[in-house]
């Protein structure tokens, strides 16, 4: 066999004084990275399979592990990073596309954090969300152009009702939602987590390119199910088990390509709810193949309104690529009650490297442009705008709105909150948290109770800061800082960066 | 039936409930009647020491192990706690069935609502020929327990007996005539003190009631290397008494064997004498009599033939729920088991008794040995039988499952006992096996590999039936 | 009465029930001394396991429990008051019964000094049972029953 050119990216550094050799990290590495040798009564660890998911430091019961990223160094270069260099080796070795998981990991600027959120001062006073009323509810579907009400009257000309002209909502107690995250590329327990907080937050929960599970049937009032390119899983009962309906055309992870699912996660289970042979690769085609043109958009959603009996919204989830706002706008003639716009930092199970790492605009750019583009077109209202793309925080919530989204989606959040570590490995189906696998030695790691109360707990806090953001700048509804780029400021951007996004420079006043 | 007992002192010879027996049956009765009932009167017969004391530890007690103080199975407490009259140094002779009363060797007569016979067993004396060198002795002894130097071994009176004779002979040996539990756990003591044994069984092997060859080979084995001589198929033919004292045996192979000390030790069986005392005064014919073959009968509700007299223990003969035949089974959680449900019928309930069958366990020259149900085969019992074992004579681990139309019926472990009782579960509630027979002799069996209703059942936390 | 339930399906062998519980009933209590000088520590939960299947399982505290029934030194008691059933090792003689009747085989021989019976005492002291505590993914839970 040729040589192959292995190096550890990651270090075990084992405190031999505290290692009491109880083996619970040979036990629960599923990359098989520690060994316990009985003659020595000693745990020996290979630091070349390890993918630094931090599991056997967490489960350690004397701490005695610390993972340290420190490989082999090469020669220092500024223009050639190891990455690139071991991701030559990897290809000269198997001639293989480079998959990986997660979202794009590179050092592009990241504009939530050169934005900055405004307080009040002196005038306009600030508001206590722990005394006043704070309201951050959201309501995602298409607004009318104008409000009409009508009195009910029955023949006898007495009034007994009002009927008004807003078409099918969605109601959120938060602006958050959870990201589409198929079943397939999570465990059943994770998405199950996701769910069953979802559901008792009062929040929704997008189904991917997953199907619906059985067991999932009921949340379905917390559901938005999506129908992409692949149409996993999707006939009449999908359609109506869910609360609304997404067209995926585009996931900001991997533009221009479809979803993929290693036939590695393909068990029984997932291939029954996505309806594909077990253990075969799931690739979505890239297009939809009865989707050339924005006319046929609109046909789909329009056809998808007829089988939902115009009783939800259904809405189109793009990518952020380069023309998003005018693909924006067609979208919205198209007759979406929502757009989902997915920036290139968003995360996946499984995607190219070279795709997730160089394809794709941020979506701080992207909303921007497009919030600004439909309100100069007069059609803002026809739509609820959804942003996703790493939302790390309540900050970068804050900020989304305040730019012009309606509500974000969170997904790589989530998942740290179920205790994902980001070592990018999704692919291999060996996650060790439970997370993104379907072997059912890992899936049990995750106890969906557990999952559930941890993103219950994260909403619950992340509400708490918004209502505290907001109440420092004396705003108390969400609906007032939609858009109201007056509330922020930029900092450590160039005039064209402040432009696109339509914000001031930290200094200038109103 | 008034109750004019006051603690501590007592004219009144009524009881609401008597029981003769201070052991495992009697006091496990006396718990399950003052769950029940409060208040009734309770009187408590023995013919031994005051304090209650385990059986089984003698042997312990002989050794040096334990103090016999310390052996006390219910504390000292117990009586007072549980409004209990205790009367020891009683001989009860016999019952009268019409006047209800329990009548003592001294003529003291105690009248009873509801009786408990929980008096246990009696050793097996064999009839040897005794020959006595001294035949000019004025009073030839014609009993052979009565010899010094001769012994039986199945209460705590017999082990003092035995403890001071040593102490005050020199032994440096000792013969066993007996290869069964009693006499393998004193050859442990004697070895414990420094003697040596000489064991004499009838049968093939040692505890022929429960091992088979193979089980037998390794713990011989282990006794051999400790200092005993063990005489299979082989027994006593005479026993020589020389200066009034126990002198020697000549075995049924001829072999002559010198001695100072005898312990026989063949086996114990229900002490019959106060129903047969009974029934032969009661002027009755076979209908007013207490039933009993080997032992005392009883039925489900551990009544016996006459209403409002129970039997619990060593002295009953009831069901074997393993082989389905009435049979004697002296051991330890029977008699409580048996205690208990008769005390809480007599006490106005409705218990029931459903089986019990042979299990024993029992640690040798530090080899832990459990043994259940039917362990040994042959015959015409060997249709729809199969049998799994193991055999490592070297490493001392020896493990053989008995079962029966697919279910277990019988389990010897030698070696290891992890987990035996998971085994005992399967046999208790007729669990059919033949999906996990090829699990089952494996060294880590356990209840994850039980078929999934039983195991749903015990793992979910219902806990088990008992 | 509180005691300790297993929910199989969350159980990932990991063991640390085992880990905990020897620390527990250890000489010095502590995690690194117990491990590191003392050689004869028992746990007194067992975790089982079968490929991806397993479960821990311990002493069930039995309403009439086997083996207090088979007890021949009265070293095995139900408390009266807390239901708990504990061994005294100062009685026990080592003779198995206990072991023999247990039909979850939860009990085990404990040879480190005098030759006694070991099972779960569901932590007398604390608040809740070491494993129960100490469980990463909460598959033993301590209810009333």
């Amino acid at each position: 066999m040729a040589l192959k050119l292995n190096q550890s990216e990651f270090e075990i550094d084992r405190d031999k004084e505290k290692c009491i050799a109880c083996q619970v990290c040979v036990r629960q590495c599923s990359n098989d990275v520690h060994e316990y040798d009985e003659d020595e009564g000693t745990v020996l660890s290979d630091n070349s399979r390890c993918v630094g998911c931090h599991r056997c430091e967490t489960l350690c019961p004397t701490g005695s592990i610390k993972i340290k990223q420190r490989g082999s160094e090469f020669k220092s270069n500024a223009n050639w990073s190891a990455e690139n260099m071991k991701n030559i080796y990897k290809q000269a070795e198997t001639g293989g596309v480079i998959l990986t998981g997660m979202g794009c990991d590179k050092p592009y600027p990241i504009y939530w954090d050169h934005i900055l959120f405004n307080a009040s001062q002196v005038t306009n006073p600030s508001i206590d969300p722990l005394r006043e009323p704070m309201e951050i509810r959201t309501f995602i579907g298409r607004k009318p152009d104008r409000l009409e009400i009508k009195a009910v009257k029955e023949p006898g000309g007495k009034t007994t009702g009002f009927k008004n002209n807003l078409e099918s909502q969605l109601e959120l107690s938060v602006p958050v939602l959870f990201s589409a995250m198929s079943y397939g590329s999570i465990s059943l327990n994770a998405v199950k987590s996701v769910a069953k907080a979802a559901s008792e937050f009062g929040t929704f929960y997008n189904t991917g390119e997953g199907g619906l599970h059985k067991d999932l049937r009921c949340y379905k009032k917390n559901t938005i199910v999506q129908v992409a390119s692949g149409r996993f899983g999707v006939d009449k009962d999908y359609l109506n088990s869910g609360a609304a309906v997404e067209i995926k055309i585009g996931q900001g992870a991997k533009p221009g390509i479809g979803g993929h699912l290693p036939g590695e996660k393909v068990n029984y289970d997932v291939s029954t709810t996505r309806m594909i042979p077990e253990g075969s690769d799931a690739i979505s085609p890239a297009p939809h193949h009865d989707i050339y043109s924005i006319e046929d958009l609109a046909q789909l959603i329009y056809a998808l309104k007829e089988a939902t009996e115009y009783k939800k919204p259904v809405g189109v989830k793009i990518s952020a690529v380069h023309n998003v706002a005018p693909i924006a706008s067609g979208i919205v003639r198209a007759g979406a009650d929502f757009i989902s716009i997915d920036g290139f930092r968003g995360g996946t199970g499984a995607a190219p490297q070279v795709i997730r790492d160089n394809v794709g605009i941020p979506i701080e750019l992207a909303l921007a442009s497009v919030d600004i583009r439909l309100r100069e077109e007069g059609i803002r209202h026809k739509v609820s705008l959804i942003v996703a793309g790493s939302i790390r925080s309540s900050a970068d919530v804050i900020k989304a709105i305040a730019l012009g989204a309606d509500a974000v989606y969170i997904g790589t959040a989530a998942l740290i909150a179920l205790g994902c570590h980001l070592c990018q490995k999704c692919y291999t189906s060996k996650c060790n948290w439970g997370i993104a696998t379907q072997d059912p030695y890992l899936t049990k790691r995750l106890n969906p109770e557990i999952g559930a109360r941890r993103l219950l707990n994260l909403l619950n806090a992340w509400s708490h800061e918004i209502k505290e953001m907001l109440g420092g700048a004396g705003i108390n509804a969400i609906e007032s800082l939609r858009g109201n780029r007056e509330h922020l400021r930029g900092v450590g951007l160039s005039e064209k960066e402040l432009s696109i996004l339509g914000i001031k420079h930290a200094g200038e006043a109103w | 039936m008034e109750n004019k007992f006051k603690s501590g002192k007592t004219e009144n010879n009524i009881f609401d409930y008597v029981i003769i027996g201070n052991s495992a049956a009697g006091l496990s009765a006396v718990s399950s009647i003052r769950m029940a009932d409060k208040k009734g009167s309770i009187l408590v017969l023995t013919h031994e020491e005051s304090l209650n004391y385990s059986k089984p530890l003698i042997t312990y007690y002989l050794a040096g192990k334990i103090k016999s103080d310390d052996m006390y199975f219910k504390d000292k407490d117990f009586y007072e706690e549980n409004k209990v009259l205790l009367k020891s140094g009683m001989n009860i002779l016999k019952i009268d069935y019409e006047n209800k009363a329990v009548i003592t060797d001294t003529n003291a007569g105690f009248i009873y609502g509801k009786l408990l016979l929980a008096n246990g067993g009696i050793p097996i004396i064999p009839k040897i020929e005794i020959s006595d060198s001294n035949r000019s002795s004025a009073s030839p002894k014609n009993e052979i327990k009565d010899i010094p130097g001769i012994f039986t071994f199945t209460n705590l009176q017999d082990a003092r007996k035995i403890k001071d004779y040593i102490a005050g002979n020199d032994v440096k040996e000792v013969l066993i005539l007996g290869g069964g539990l009693i006499g393998l756990k004193s050859a442990e003591a004697f070895l414990d003190l420094g003697i040596k044994v000489r064991i004499i069984e009838l049968s093939d092997r040692i505890l022929s009631a429960s091992f088979d060859k193979q089980a037998s080979a390794i713990i011989e084995d282990e006794l051999e290397k400790k200092g005993s001589r063990i005489y299979t198929q082989n027994t006593i033919n005479k026993i020589f008494v020389k200066n009034g004292r126990f002198d020697g045996i000549e075995l049924k192979s001829g072999e002559k064997i010198n001695s100072s000390l005898l312990i026989m030790a063949i086996g114990v069986i229900p002490d019959l004498s106060i129903i047969k005392n009974s029934d032969s005064s009661t002027g009755k014919d076979e209908s007013g009599h207490i039933k009993s073959n080997r032992g005392i009968l009883v039925d489900e509700h551990m009544q016996t033939s006459i209403k409002d007299i129970y039997a619990a223990g060593d002295v009953t003969e009831s069901f074997n729920s393993v082989t389905g035949n009435k049979a004697s089974i002296a051991i330890w959680p029977l008699a409580v088991r048996q205690g208990d449900i008769a005390g809480a019928n007599m006490a106005g309930g409705n218990k029931v008794y459903d089986g019990g069958y042979f299990m024993n366990s029992v640690e040798i020259l530090h080899i832990p040995t459990i043994s259940i149900g039917v362990t040994n085969v042959s015959g015409d019992m060997e249709e729809g039988i199969e049998i799994i074992k193991e055999y490592k004579p070297e490493k001392k681990y020896y493990k053989k499952i008995v079962i029966h139309d697919n279910k277990i019926i019988g389990i010897i472990l030698l070696g290891n006992i992890d987990r035996a009782g998971i085994y005992n579960g399967l046999i208790r509630n007729k669990v059919d096996v033949s999906n996990i027979k090829d699990n089952l002799i494996k060294e880590d069996f356990g209840i994850i590999q039980l078929p999934s209703d039983y195991k749903k059942h015990l793992v979910v936390g219902d806990g088990i039936e008992v | 009465m509180k005691k300790i339930y297993i929910k199989e399906e969350y159980c990932i062998a990991c063991r640390l029930c085992e880990i905990y519980c020897q620390v527990k009933h250890s000489k010095s209590k502590k995690i690194l001394k117990a491990f590191k000088n003392e050689t004869d520590m028992l746990s007194r939960v067992l975790v089982e396991e079968i490929g991806y299947n397993s479960f821990a399982i311990q002493c069930r505290h039995c309403e009439d429990a086997p083996c207090v029934e088979a007890c021949i030194s009265g070293a095995m008691q139900k408390n009266k008051n807390t239901g708990v059933v504990t061994c005294d090792e100062k009685k026990c003689v080592g003779c198995w019964m206990c072991i023999m009747t247990c039909p979850y085989g939860v009990i085990k021989r404990n040879l480190s000094e005098k030759k006694v019976a070991s099972k779960c005492d569901l932590c007398g002291d604390e608040e809740y049972p070491v494993c129960v505590r100490n469980c990463p993914n909460e598959a033993l839970q301590f209810k009333d029953i």
